[in-house]
């Protein structure tokens, strides 16, 4: 089953908020999901502390030299792994993005964010050179206006679709939700069902918006 | 979406993770300024096999003598009390051998 690999040297670019989005998306599919927590900031652990989803493991604490066997001993049929990267360039990341089905690049609608994501995508395909096999590998917006589309987003989405960069359609919105999530843990469902969780937003807004990003990265997978 | 049926279709592409391909994938890495970055761990000092304590009231000037010998040897006055006991035992040993014992 499929390894998906969340990279981006920039940190504060939604790697974590879509690895536990992704997590608990494909573990209600009915899928057993190992998540990888390579951050040293802890985002998932920390999300993992308040309670997993059924179907969803977590391990952490992994280095450069635990990555790739992790990765193979975590895969298997029936299993979806998904590893949240720290944001730095490091060679825990290059070997990570080798053992990727699919590498999903988060980045901010901003210049800065599209300058030092393009980092991650320029890696992806050097390796795909020197291992001589594709990658596949994508972008995601993140925290973009539920609004209106910004005239840089704008942009940007038209010079990395005009570079031939796979771009994940929809966006990740800026949701409360997804925010809260760490603060809560389980997933946007449980989230959505209890009301004595207090988010300020729009939880079935935000769950929307998680599923659709999910099938769209499911039909990536296939 | 739903029922894992759907998910069984999901494939992996097989990956070979041998030390060359690592190798390769970390030297197109360090290109990129992707280098090891793993935390240092603290240097420790290894455990030292001389557990067992002597506590020896020696008079100060063959303690002075003894404690400059080890310094001027560069090793630790338990090394040298070690030495010295090696050499008794030699001696025991010749001692005994000339006294057919």
């Amino acid at each position: 089953m499929p390894v998906i690999v969340m990279a981006s040297p920039k940190g504060g670019g939604g790697k974590s908020t879509c690895a536990v989005l992704l997590a608990s998306e494909f573990a209600r599919m009915g899928a057993d999901v190992t998540v990888l927590d390579c951050d040293p900031n802890k985002s998932l652990t920390r999300w993992a502390s308040h309670g997993l989803p059924t179907g969803v493991v977590l391990k952490s604490d992994i280095g450069r030299s635990e990555i790739v066997p992790t990765i193979r001993s975590a895969d298997g049929d029936g299993k979806i792994v998904i590893v949240d990267l720290e944001g730095v360039a490091s060679q825990l990341v290059s070997r990570a993005i080798s053992q990727a089905d699919l590498v999903i690049v988060p980045m901010q609608p901003t210049a800065l964010d599209a300058e030092i994501g393009s980092e991650a995508l320029a890696l992806v395909k050097e390796e795909e050179e020197a291992l001589g096999r594709t990658i596949r590998h994508a972008v995601v917006l993140t925290k973009t206006s539920a609004a209106v589309k910004s005239r840089v987003q704008k942009e940007l989405e038209g010079q990395l679709s005009g570079a031939g960069i796979d771009m994940i359609e929809p966006s990740l919105v800026a949701r409360a939700a997804f925010s809260e999530i760490f603060a809560y843990g389980g997933d946007l469902t449980a989230m959505m069902n209890d009301p004595d969780m207090v988010t300020g937003g729009k939880v079935d807004k935000a769950l929307i918006n998680a599923r659709a990003f999910t099938e769209a990265v499911y039909e990536r997978l296939k | 979406m739903s029922g894992s049926n759907r998910l069984a279709g999901l494939k992996a592409r097989p990956k070979d993770t041998t030390v060359e391909e690592v190798r390769r994938v970390d030297e197109v890495g360090e290109a990129r300024g992707c280098v090891d970055r793993s935390p240092r761990k603290k240097p420790v000092r290894k455990p030292s096999p001389r557990t067992h304590q002597l506590h020896p009231k020696v008079l100060p000037n063959i303690g002075e003598a003894i404690s400059a010998e080890a310094e001027s040897l560069g090793i630790t006055q338990g090394q040298l009390v070690e030495q010295m006991w090696s050499a008794y035992e030699a001696n025991i040993l010749n001692k005994d051998k000339k006294e057919g014992i």
